[in-house]
Protein backbone atom coordinates (compact mmCIF):
# COMPACT_ATOMS: atom_id res chain seq x y z
CA UNK A 1 0.00 0.00 0.00
CA UNK A 2 1.30 2.98 -1.05
CA UNK A 3 0.26 6.75 -0.27
CA UNK A 4 -0.61 8.13 -3.99
CA UNK A 5 2.34 10.83 -3.67
CA UNK A 6 4.86 8.30 -4.15
CA UNK A 7 2.38 6.81 -6.84
CA UNK A 8 5.27 6.82 -10.49
CA UNK A 9 7.73 5.77 -7.72
CA UNK A 10 6.35 3.31 -6.70
CA UNK A 11 5.88 1.67 -10.00
CA UNK A 12 8.97 3.35 -11.55
CA UNK A 13 10.71 1.74 -9.01
CA UNK A 14 9.17 -1.47 -8.82
CA UNK A 15 9.88 -2.08 -12.70
CA UNK A 16 13.33 -1.11 -11.98
CA UNK A 17 13.65 -4.00 -9.55
CA UNK A 18 12.14 -6.41 -12.28
CA UNK A 19 8.11 -6.48 -11.25
CA UNK A 20 6.29 -4.07 -13.53
CA UNK A 21 3.26 -5.43 -12.76
CA UNK A 22 3.99 -5.47 -8.76
CA UNK A 23 0.31 -5.29 -7.06
CA UNK A 24 0.38 -1.98 -5.57
CA UNK A 25 -3.22 -0.10 -4.06
CA UNK A 26 -3.03 3.83 -3.50
CA UNK A 27 -4.01 5.17 -0.45
CA UNK A 28 -4.85 9.54 -0.27
CA UNK A 29 -1.34 11.37 1.17
CA UNK A 30 -0.52 11.63 3.70
CA UNK A 31 -0.95 9.26 6.72
CA UNK A 32 1.26 11.07 8.66
CA UNK A 33 -0.91 13.56 11.06
CA UNK A 34 -4.02 11.80 10.34
CA UNK A 35 -6.19 10.67 13.39
CA UNK A 36 -6.99 6.83 13.24
CA UNK A 37 -10.59 8.14 12.30
CA UNK A 38 -8.71 9.70 9.14
CA UNK A 39 -7.01 6.75 8.34
CA UNK A 40 -9.58 3.95 8.73
CA UNK A 41 -11.65 6.16 6.69
CA UNK A 42 -9.23 6.44 4.00
CA UNK A 43 -9.53 2.16 4.34
CA UNK A 44 -13.31 2.37 3.95
CA UNK A 45 -12.94 4.64 0.74
CA UNK A 46 -11.54 4.34 -2.88
CA UNK A 47 -8.37 4.00 -3.91
CA UNK A 48 -7.38 7.09 -5.74
CA UNK A 49 -5.95 6.00 -8.76
CA UNK A 50 -8.06 2.91 -9.69
CA UNK A 51 -11.35 4.28 -8.47
CA UNK A 52 -12.23 1.10 -7.18
CA UNK A 53 -12.87 0.31 -3.21
CA UNK A 54 -9.44 0.11 -1.85
CA UNK A 55 -9.52 -3.09 0.80
CA UNK A 56 -10.96 -5.01 -2.09
CA UNK A 57 -8.41 -4.42 -4.10
CA UNK A 58 -6.29 -5.49 -0.77
CA UNK A 59 -7.51 -8.63 -0.58
CA UNK A 60 -7.80 -9.34 -4.56
CA UNK A 61 -4.25 -8.32 -4.72
CA UNK A 62 -3.65 -11.30 -2.40
CA UNK A 63 -6.32 -13.88 -3.83
CA UNK A 64 -6.56 -13.29 -7.47
CA UNK A 65 -4.32 -16.11 -9.59
CA UNK A 66 -1.45 -14.40 -11.20
CA UNK A 67 -1.30 -13.74 -14.48
CA UNK A 68 1.57 -15.34 -17.54
CA UNK A 69 3.02 -11.63 -17.55
CA UNK A 70 3.14 -11.62 -13.94
CA UNK A 71 5.07 -14.36 -13.89
CA UNK A 72 7.67 -14.20 -16.51
CA UNK A 73 11.36 -14.49 -15.94
CA UNK A 74 14.09 -13.20 -18.20
CA UNK A 75 16.62 -10.40 -18.65
CA UNK A 76 15.42 -6.70 -19.79
CA UNK A 77 17.50 -4.68 -21.58
CA UNK A 78 17.05 -0.90 -21.05
CA UNK A 79 17.26 1.19 -24.56
CA UNK A 80 19.28 4.66 -23.64
CA UNK A 81 17.91 6.29 -27.04
CA UNK A 82 19.44 6.58 -30.18
CA UNK A 83 23.36 7.32 -30.26
CA UNK A 84 22.56 10.46 -31.89
CA UNK A 85 20.30 13.18 -32.90
CA UNK A 86 20.44 15.08 -36.49
CA UNK A 87 18.26 18.30 -36.46
CA UNK A 88 18.77 22.20 -36.71
CA UNK A 89 20.49 23.87 -33.63
CA UNK A 90 16.91 24.89 -32.66
CA UNK A 91 15.40 22.17 -32.79
CA UNK A 92 18.03 20.38 -31.21
CA UNK A 93 17.62 22.71 -28.38
CA UNK A 94 13.82 21.77 -28.09
CA UNK A 95 15.14 17.68 -28.25
CA UNK A 96 17.42 18.08 -25.41
CA UNK A 97 15.20 19.41 -23.77
CA UNK A 98 11.51 18.17 -24.46
CA UNK A 99 13.53 14.93 -23.00
CA UNK A 100 14.58 16.05 -19.84
CA UNK A 101 18.19 15.93 -20.75
CA UNK A 102 18.73 19.41 -19.30
CA UNK A 103 18.22 22.00 -16.63
CA UNK A 104 16.08 23.50 -18.70
CA UNK A 105 18.07 26.35 -19.70
CA UNK A 106 20.31 26.59 -23.41
CA UNK A 107 22.68 24.28 -24.10
CA UNK A 108 25.66 23.66 -25.82
CA UNK A 109 25.04 21.24 -28.38
CA UNK A 110 27.28 17.85 -27.95
CA UNK A 111 28.81 17.35 -31.68
CA UNK A 112 31.63 14.88 -31.85
CA UNK A 113 33.68 18.23 -33.18
CA UNK A 114 33.29 19.46 -29.33
CA UNK A 115 33.48 16.36 -27.64
CA UNK A 116 36.97 15.69 -29.26
CA UNK A 117 37.82 18.89 -28.08
CA UNK A 118 36.76 18.38 -24.68
CA UNK A 119 38.64 15.02 -24.55
CA UNK A 120 41.62 16.87 -24.81
CA UNK A 121 41.25 17.87 -21.42
CA UNK A 122 42.10 14.25 -20.01
CA UNK A 123 44.48 11.63 -20.73
CA UNK A 124 41.82 8.81 -20.32
CA UNK A 125 40.81 6.59 -22.76
CA UNK A 126 36.90 7.59 -23.63
CA UNK A 127 35.84 4.26 -22.97
CA UNK A 128 37.27 4.07 -19.46
CA UNK A 129 34.86 3.68 -16.53
CA UNK A 130 34.64 6.70 -14.46
CA UNK A 131 31.64 5.28 -11.86
CA UNK A 132 28.20 4.96 -10.86
CA UNK A 133 25.80 7.06 -9.88
CA UNK A 134 21.25 6.54 -8.48
CA UNK A 135 19.18 9.64 -7.97
CA UNK A 136 19.53 7.77 -4.28
CA UNK A 137 22.10 5.07 -3.37
CA UNK A 138 20.51 1.77 -2.74
CA UNK A 139 16.41 3.09 -3.37
CA UNK A 140 17.52 2.90 -6.95
CA UNK A 141 19.24 1.35 -9.63
CA UNK A 142 22.68 2.62 -9.98
CA UNK A 143 23.86 3.81 -13.99
CA UNK A 144 27.11 3.46 -15.01
CA UNK A 145 28.85 6.16 -17.08
CA UNK A 146 32.27 6.27 -18.93
CA UNK A 147 34.64 9.21 -19.47
CA UNK A 148 33.15 10.28 -23.10
CA UNK A 149 29.93 10.09 -21.24
CA UNK A 150 30.67 13.02 -18.66
CA UNK A 151 32.63 14.66 -21.68
CA UNK A 152 29.74 15.25 -23.15
CA UNK A 153 27.45 16.53 -20.20
CA UNK A 154 30.71 18.88 -19.65
CA UNK A 155 30.01 20.22 -23.44
CA UNK A 156 26.42 20.89 -22.61
CA UNK A 157 27.16 22.77 -19.55
CA UNK A 158 29.27 25.12 -21.40
CA UNK A 159 32.66 23.71 -19.56
CA UNK A 160 35.91 24.27 -21.26
CA UNK A 161 38.08 21.41 -21.43
CA UNK A 162 40.75 21.70 -18.74
CA UNK A 163 37.49 21.82 -16.82
CA UNK A 164 37.11 18.09 -17.57
CA UNK A 165 39.66 16.58 -15.14
CA UNK A 166 37.59 18.36 -12.23
CA UNK A 167 34.21 17.24 -13.69
CA UNK A 168 35.55 13.67 -13.56
CA UNK A 169 36.49 13.77 -10.27
CA UNK A 170 32.85 14.81 -9.24
CA UNK A 171 31.28 11.96 -11.53
CA UNK A 172 33.33 9.53 -9.77
CA UNK A 173 32.03 10.81 -6.62
CA UNK A 174 28.77 8.98 -7.18
CA UNK A 175 26.99 11.64 -5.38
CA UNK A 176 24.13 13.01 -7.58
CA UNK A 177 23.51 16.79 -6.78
CA UNK A 178 19.68 15.53 -7.55
CA UNK A 179 18.89 13.82 -4.70
CA UNK A 180 15.49 11.91 -5.07
CA UNK A 181 14.46 12.89 -1.40
CA UNK A 182 11.06 14.57 -0.45
CA UNK A 183 13.90 17.33 1.12
CA UNK A 184 14.93 19.24 -1.93
CA UNK A 185 18.43 18.42 -0.52
CA UNK A 186 21.44 21.05 -2.39
CA UNK A 187 25.29 19.57 -2.71
CA UNK A 188 28.49 21.27 -2.57
CA UNK A 189 31.79 20.50 -3.84
CA UNK A 190 35.27 22.38 -2.22
CA UNK A 191 37.68 22.57 -4.52
CA UNK A 192 41.60 22.96 -3.11
CA UNK A 193 44.70 22.68 -4.87
CA UNK A 194 46.72 24.67 -6.96
CA UNK A 195 43.88 23.90 -10.34
CA UNK A 196 41.81 26.45 -8.21
CA UNK A 197 44.09 29.19 -9.81
CA UNK A 198 45.09 27.25 -13.00
CA UNK A 199 41.57 27.76 -13.70
CA UNK A 200 40.96 30.85 -12.85
CA UNK A 201 38.23 29.87 -10.09
CA UNK A 202 37.14 32.73 -8.31
CA UNK A 203 37.36 32.28 -4.53
CA UNK A 204 37.11 35.68 -3.44
CA UNK A 205 34.58 38.60 -3.83
CA UNK A 206 31.16 36.71 -4.80
CA UNK A 207 32.95 33.25 -4.87
CA UNK A 208 29.61 31.62 -4.18
CA UNK A 209 28.10 34.33 -6.98
CA UNK A 210 27.74 33.82 -10.91
CA UNK A 211 31.18 35.61 -11.39
CA UNK A 212 33.30 33.49 -13.05
CA UNK A 213 33.19 30.22 -16.06
CA UNK A 214 35.10 27.26 -14.01
CA UNK A 215 32.52 27.92 -10.96
CA UNK A 216 29.63 28.33 -12.77
CA UNK A 217 30.32 25.36 -15.80
CA UNK A 218 31.61 22.98 -13.35
CA UNK A 219 28.58 24.01 -11.21
CA UNK A 220 26.27 23.09 -13.80
CA UNK A 221 28.07 19.67 -15.60
CA UNK A 222 27.61 18.28 -11.69
CA UNK A 223 24.04 18.89 -12.31
CA UNK A 224 23.51 17.94 -16.05
CA UNK A 225 25.35 14.54 -15.33
CA UNK A 226 23.46 13.72 -12.70
CA UNK A 227 20.53 13.86 -15.02
CA UNK A 228 22.23 12.04 -17.76
CA UNK A 229 24.14 9.67 -16.05
CA UNK A 230 22.19 8.68 -13.19
CA UNK A 231 18.31 9.00 -14.43
CA UNK A 232 18.12 11.52 -11.62
CA UNK A 233 15.78 14.72 -11.48
CA UNK A 234 12.52 12.90 -12.77
CA UNK A 235 9.96 14.73 -10.97
CA UNK A 236 7.32 12.31 -8.99
CA UNK A 237 9.63 8.80 -10.22
CA UNK A 238 13.29 10.00 -9.29
CA UNK A 239 12.63 13.35 -7.71
CA UNK A 240 10.58 14.45 -4.87
CA UNK A 241 11.74 17.38 -3.34
CA UNK A 242 8.34 18.96 -2.39
CA UNK A 243 9.87 22.26 -2.39
CA UNK A 244 12.66 22.20 -5.14
CA UNK A 245 15.83 23.89 -4.32
CA UNK A 246 17.59 26.50 -6.45
CA UNK A 247 21.25 25.66 -5.64
CA UNK A 248 20.83 22.81 -7.62
CA UNK A 249 21.00 24.73 -10.89
CA UNK A 250 24.66 24.67 -10.47
CA UNK A 251 25.40 23.60 -6.60
CA UNK A 252 27.67 24.95 -4.16
CA UNK A 253 30.96 24.96 -5.64
CA UNK A 254 33.72 26.15 -2.88
CA UNK A 255 37.16 26.79 -4.46
CA UNK A 256 39.01 27.91 -1.14
CA UNK A 257 40.85 30.93 -0.41
CA UNK A 258 43.90 29.41 0.70
CA UNK A 259 46.03 32.08 0.35
CA UNK A 260 44.01 34.18 2.80
CA UNK A 261 42.99 31.60 5.29
CA UNK A 262 44.54 31.27 8.17
CA UNK A 263 43.84 27.61 8.30
CA UNK A 264 44.52 24.30 7.20
CA UNK A 265 43.12 23.88 4.03
CA UNK A 266 39.98 21.19 3.82
CA UNK A 267 41.84 18.41 1.62
CA UNK A 268 44.72 18.42 3.67
CA UNK A 269 42.54 17.92 6.84
CA UNK A 270 41.11 15.12 4.72
CA UNK A 271 44.42 13.23 3.99
CA UNK A 272 46.16 15.20 0.80
CA UNK A 273 49.10 17.04 0.40
CA UNK A 274 49.23 20.97 0.31
CA UNK A 275 50.27 20.69 -3.56
CA UNK A 276 47.40 18.11 -5.02
CA UNK A 277 44.25 19.26 -6.51
CA UNK A 278 41.25 17.23 -5.02
CA UNK A 279 37.08 17.78 -4.87
CA UNK A 280 35.66 17.33 -1.66
CA UNK A 281 31.64 16.88 -2.06
CA UNK A 282 29.07 17.67 0.32
CA UNK A 283 24.96 17.08 0.64
CA UNK A 284 22.46 17.75 3.04
CA UNK A 285 19.55 20.65 3.69
CA UNK A 286 20.67 24.27 1.46
CA UNK A 287 22.98 27.02 2.81
CA UNK A 288 22.04 30.17 4.93
CA UNK A 289 23.43 33.39 5.69
CA UNK A 290 24.28 33.97 9.35
CA UNK A 291 24.24 37.61 10.30
CA UNK A 292 21.36 36.70 12.60
CA UNK A 293 23.71 35.15 14.93
CA UNK A 294 24.71 35.93 18.78
CA UNK A 295 28.00 38.05 19.42
CA UNK A 296 28.33 39.37 16.12
CA UNK A 297 28.38 42.90 17.73
CA UNK A 298 30.65 42.48 20.39
CA UNK A 299 33.51 44.49 20.42
CA UNK A 300 36.67 44.53 19.73
CA UNK A 301 36.04 41.16 17.90
CA UNK A 302 32.91 39.72 17.16
CA UNK A 303 32.18 35.95 19.10
CA UNK A 304 31.76 34.21 15.53
CA UNK A 305 31.82 30.97 17.55
CA UNK A 306 28.93 31.38 19.57
CA UNK A 307 27.27 33.18 16.38
CA UNK A 308 28.19 30.20 14.43
CA UNK A 309 26.90 27.89 17.19
CA UNK A 310 22.93 30.01 17.37
CA UNK A 311 22.84 29.84 13.68
CA UNK A 312 23.05 26.10 13.71
CA UNK A 313 20.11 25.44 15.99
CA UNK A 314 18.18 24.51 13.74
CA UNK A 315 20.09 21.41 12.27
CA UNK A 316 19.26 18.08 12.54
CA UNK A 317 20.96 15.19 13.39
CA UNK A 318 20.59 13.82 9.38
CA UNK A 319 23.45 15.93 8.55
CA UNK A 320 26.75 17.58 9.93
CA UNK A 321 27.43 20.91 9.52
CA UNK A 322 29.54 22.80 6.98
CA UNK A 323 30.65 26.56 7.83
CA UNK A 324 31.74 28.37 4.92
CA UNK A 325 33.85 31.42 6.43
CA UNK A 326 35.30 34.89 4.78
CA UNK A 327 38.71 35.00 6.19
CA UNK A 328 38.00 38.13 8.32
CA UNK A 329 35.89 35.43 9.95
CA UNK A 330 38.79 33.04 10.21
CA UNK A 331 40.92 35.58 11.44
CA UNK A 332 38.54 36.81 13.94
CA UNK A 333 38.28 33.51 14.98
CA UNK A 334 42.26 32.60 14.90
CA UNK A 335 41.91 35.95 17.37
CA UNK A 336 39.37 34.19 19.98
CA UNK A 337 42.51 31.49 20.15
CA UNK A 338 40.64 28.77 17.56
CA UNK A 339 44.07 28.19 16.05
CA UNK A 340 42.74 25.37 13.83
CA UNK A 341 39.50 24.16 12.37
CA UNK A 342 39.99 21.43 14.73
CA UNK A 343 39.90 23.24 18.13
CA UNK A 344 36.93 25.34 16.90
CA UNK A 345 35.29 21.88 15.57
CA UNK A 346 35.67 20.63 19.76
CA UNK A 347 34.37 24.10 21.09
CA UNK A 348 30.98 23.57 18.74
CA UNK A 349 30.49 19.63 19.72
CA UNK A 350 31.00 20.03 23.30
CA UNK A 351 28.93 23.52 23.53
CA UNK A 352 26.20 23.40 20.94
CA UNK A 353 23.66 20.99 23.19
CA UNK A 354 19.55 20.67 22.88
CA UNK A 355 17.54 19.36 25.75
CA UNK A 356 16.47 16.01 25.63
CA UNK A 357 12.74 17.62 25.90
CA UNK A 358 13.22 19.39 23.15
CA UNK A 359 14.99 16.96 20.88
CA UNK A 360 12.09 14.68 21.39
CA UNK A 361 9.65 16.81 20.17
CA UNK A 362 11.75 17.11 17.11
CA UNK A 363 11.29 14.20 13.97
CA UNK A 364 14.42 13.58 14.92
CA UNK A 365 13.43 12.26 18.68
CA UNK A 366 14.74 8.46 18.23
CA UNK A 367 17.97 9.48 17.00
CA UNK A 368 18.74 12.51 19.86
CA UNK A 369 17.01 10.31 22.49
CA UNK A 370 17.16 6.82 21.30
CA UNK A 371 17.04 5.87 24.93
CA UNK A 372 13.65 6.32 26.51
CA UNK A 373 15.32 6.64 30.60
CA UNK A 374 17.09 9.87 29.49
CA UNK A 375 15.60 12.40 31.53
CA UNK A 376 13.86 15.62 29.84
CA UNK A 377 16.32 17.56 31.02
CA UNK A 378 19.55 16.21 30.06
CA UNK A 379 21.71 17.85 27.38
CA UNK A 380 22.39 16.03 24.09
CA UNK A 381 25.31 17.15 21.51
CA UNK A 382 23.52 17.78 18.30
CA UNK A 383 26.65 16.20 16.69
CA UNK A 384 28.36 13.03 19.13
CA UNK A 385 31.55 14.10 16.69
CA UNK A 386 33.53 16.86 16.42
CA UNK A 387 34.36 16.28 12.70
CA UNK A 388 31.00 16.47 11.88
CA UNK A 389 31.58 19.85 11.98
CA UNK A 390 33.40 21.22 8.84
CA UNK A 391 34.78 24.60 7.84
CA UNK A 392 35.86 26.76 4.41
CA UNK A 393 37.14 29.62 3.99
CA UNK A 394 36.08 31.34 1.11
CA UNK A 395 34.93 34.76 0.11
CA UNK A 396 36.71 38.60 -0.69
CA UNK A 397 37.09 40.06 2.68
CA UNK A 398 34.36 42.87 2.14
CA UNK A 399 32.72 42.21 5.15
CA UNK A 400 33.23 39.33 8.20
CA UNK A 401 30.64 37.10 7.10
CA UNK A 402 29.48 33.28 7.33
CA UNK A 403 27.26 31.09 6.03
CA UNK A 404 25.82 27.69 7.47
CA UNK A 405 24.72 24.32 5.78
CA UNK A 406 23.41 21.41 7.47
CA UNK A 407 25.23 19.35 5.07
CA UNK A 408 27.81 16.23 5.73
CA UNK A 409 31.34 15.45 4.44
CA UNK A 410 31.21 12.17 2.20
CA UNK A 411 34.51 11.71 -0.13
CA UNK A 412 37.48 14.04 -1.74
CA UNK A 413 38.33 12.59 -5.02
CA UNK A 414 41.97 13.65 -6.93
CA UNK A 415 41.56 15.90 -9.55
CA UNK A 416 45.05 15.18 -10.56
CA UNK A 417 44.42 11.25 -11.06
CA UNK A 418 41.84 12.50 -13.93
CA UNK A 419 44.02 15.23 -15.60
CA UNK B 1 21.47 52.67 -30.16
CA UNK B 2 25.17 52.23 -30.17
CA UNK B 3 27.43 51.59 -33.34
CA UNK B 4 28.26 48.04 -31.80
CA UNK B 5 24.64 46.82 -31.17
CA UNK B 6 23.98 48.17 -34.89
CA UNK B 7 27.35 46.26 -36.59
CA UNK B 8 25.39 42.85 -34.37
CA UNK B 9 22.56 43.57 -36.16
CA UNK B 10 23.90 43.67 -39.43
CA UNK B 11 25.78 40.41 -38.91
CA UNK B 12 22.69 38.62 -37.95
CA UNK B 13 20.76 39.87 -41.12
CA UNK B 14 23.86 38.63 -43.66
CA UNK B 15 23.89 35.41 -41.59
CA UNK B 16 20.06 34.54 -41.50
CA UNK B 17 20.21 35.82 -45.57
CA UNK B 18 22.85 32.97 -45.93
CA UNK B 19 21.41 30.51 -44.05
CA UNK B 20 18.08 31.00 -46.47
CA UNK B 21 20.08 30.15 -49.21
CA UNK B 22 21.67 27.22 -48.52
CA UNK B 23 18.95 25.62 -46.60
CA UNK B 24 18.79 25.36 -42.55
CA UNK B 25 22.18 24.18 -41.30
CA UNK B 26 21.84 20.50 -39.42
CA UNK B 27 24.02 19.28 -36.05
CA UNK B 28 24.13 15.94 -34.95
CA UNK B 29 24.36 15.85 -31.67
CA UNK B 30 25.07 12.90 -29.14
CA UNK B 31 23.67 10.82 -26.59
CA UNK B 32 24.63 12.23 -23.36
CA UNK B 33 22.83 9.15 -21.36
CA UNK B 34 24.21 6.76 -19.21
CA UNK B 35 23.63 3.17 -18.84
CA UNK B 36 21.16 1.63 -16.83
CA UNK B 37 21.42 -1.96 -15.91
CA UNK B 38 19.58 -4.88 -17.55
CA UNK B 39 16.51 -5.44 -15.61
CA UNK B 40 15.79 -9.13 -13.92
CA UNK B 41 12.26 -10.10 -13.88
CA UNK B 42 11.06 -11.27 -10.93
CA UNK B 43 8.20 -13.48 -11.13
CA UNK B 44 5.87 -12.63 -8.36
CA UNK B 45 4.92 -14.91 -5.19
CA UNK B 46 2.25 -17.17 -5.90
CA UNK B 47 -1.51 -16.08 -4.55
CA UNK B 48 -3.45 -17.46 -1.76
CA UNK B 49 -7.13 -19.13 -2.86
CA UNK B 50 -8.44 -17.44 0.37
CA UNK B 51 -6.77 -15.22 3.12
CA UNK B 52 -9.64 -17.19 5.66
CA UNK B 53 -7.45 -18.15 8.52
CA UNK B 54 -4.33 -16.59 7.28
CA UNK B 55 -1.82 -14.72 8.93
CA UNK B 56 -0.81 -11.41 7.22
CA UNK B 57 2.40 -9.49 8.42
CA UNK B 58 1.82 -5.50 8.22
CA UNK B 59 5.08 -4.01 7.44
CA UNK B 60 6.32 -0.85 7.86
CA UNK B 61 9.10 0.80 6.01
CA UNK B 62 9.70 3.26 8.97
CA UNK B 63 8.20 6.12 7.57
CA UNK B 64 6.23 8.37 9.92
CA UNK B 65 2.47 7.41 10.44
CA UNK B 66 2.83 4.06 8.57
CA UNK B 67 2.79 2.31 12.01
CA UNK B 68 -0.48 3.77 12.83
CA UNK B 69 -2.08 3.32 9.40
CA UNK B 70 -0.80 0.08 9.95
CA UNK B 71 -2.91 -0.02 13.03
CA UNK B 72 -6.13 0.67 11.56
CA UNK B 73 -5.48 -1.94 8.63
CA UNK B 74 -5.24 -4.48 11.46
CA UNK B 75 -8.83 -2.86 12.69
CA UNK B 76 -10.20 -3.15 9.01
CA UNK B 77 -9.62 -7.16 9.10
CA UNK B 78 -10.64 -7.55 12.74
CA UNK B 79 -13.78 -6.53 11.76
CA UNK B 80 -14.48 -7.51 8.59
CA UNK B 81 -12.38 -10.60 8.18
CA UNK B 82 -12.11 -11.57 11.99
CA UNK B 83 -10.45 -15.23 10.69
CA UNK B 84 -7.41 -13.12 9.78
CA UNK B 85 -4.92 -12.51 11.74
CA UNK B 86 -2.17 -9.64 11.36
CA UNK B 87 0.84 -9.15 12.80
CA UNK B 88 2.43 -6.01 12.50
CA UNK B 89 6.21 -5.70 12.12
CA UNK B 90 8.64 -2.33 11.12
CA UNK B 91 11.33 -3.42 8.86
CA UNK B 92 14.86 -2.99 10.27
CA UNK B 93 17.51 -0.37 8.47
CA UNK B 94 16.58 2.38 5.96
CA UNK B 95 13.39 2.54 4.10
CA UNK B 96 15.53 0.67 1.25
CA UNK B 97 17.46 -1.88 2.69
CA UNK B 98 16.43 -5.53 2.85
CA UNK B 99 15.52 -7.22 5.64
CA UNK B 100 16.45 -10.54 5.83
CA UNK B 101 15.64 -11.53 9.24
CA UNK B 102 12.10 -10.31 8.76
CA UNK B 103 11.95 -11.68 5.56
CA UNK B 104 12.48 -15.16 6.96
CA UNK B 105 10.03 -14.61 9.68
CA UNK B 106 7.63 -13.91 7.40
CA UNK B 107 8.23 -16.63 4.93
CA UNK B 108 8.01 -19.43 8.42
CA UNK B 109 5.09 -17.48 10.19
CA UNK B 110 2.76 -16.04 7.23
CA UNK B 111 0.94 -16.31 4.30
CA UNK B 112 1.02 -13.08 2.97
CA UNK B 113 2.73 -9.40 3.56
CA UNK B 114 1.23 -6.12 3.57
CA UNK B 115 3.65 -3.43 2.92
CA UNK B 116 3.22 0.26 3.70
CA UNK B 117 5.04 2.74 1.70
CA UNK B 118 5.15 6.69 2.40
CA UNK B 119 4.08 9.23 5.21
Amino acid sequence: MVTIAFKDLAKSNAASRGMPLERICFTPHPVWGKTDAEMYAYLEGNDPVSGKPLMKEVTDALTQPLTADEQKTGTVNISMGPATYTDTAENLQQYYLDNGMTDFMQIVIPTEEKLAEMLKGTSHKPDEVVGKMAPARGSYPEWTFNVRQVAINAVMAGARPEYLPTILAIAETGLTSLSSSTNSFATAAVINGPIRDKLNMNYGIGAMGPFAQPNAAIGRAWTMLSRNLSNSGIPGQTYLGTLGNGVNYNNLILPENEKDSPWTPLHVQKGFKAEENVVSVFVGFSISQGQGGIGLGVKPVPQYHEAIAYNCIPFGPLFGALIVCDPLVAQGLVELGYKTKEQLADWLQKNSLISAKNARSTLFANRWVPDPKTPDDAMIPYYQRADAYNFVVIGGQTNPYHMVANMSYRVSISIDKWA
Amino acid sequence: MSPALLAGASAEAKEKAAKTAAGPVKLTGLNPKGVAPPVQLVPMAPRLSSLDGKTIFLVSDGFPGADHFLDQVGNWFKKNMPSVTTVYRLKAGAFADDDPKLNAEIKSKGNAVIMAIGH
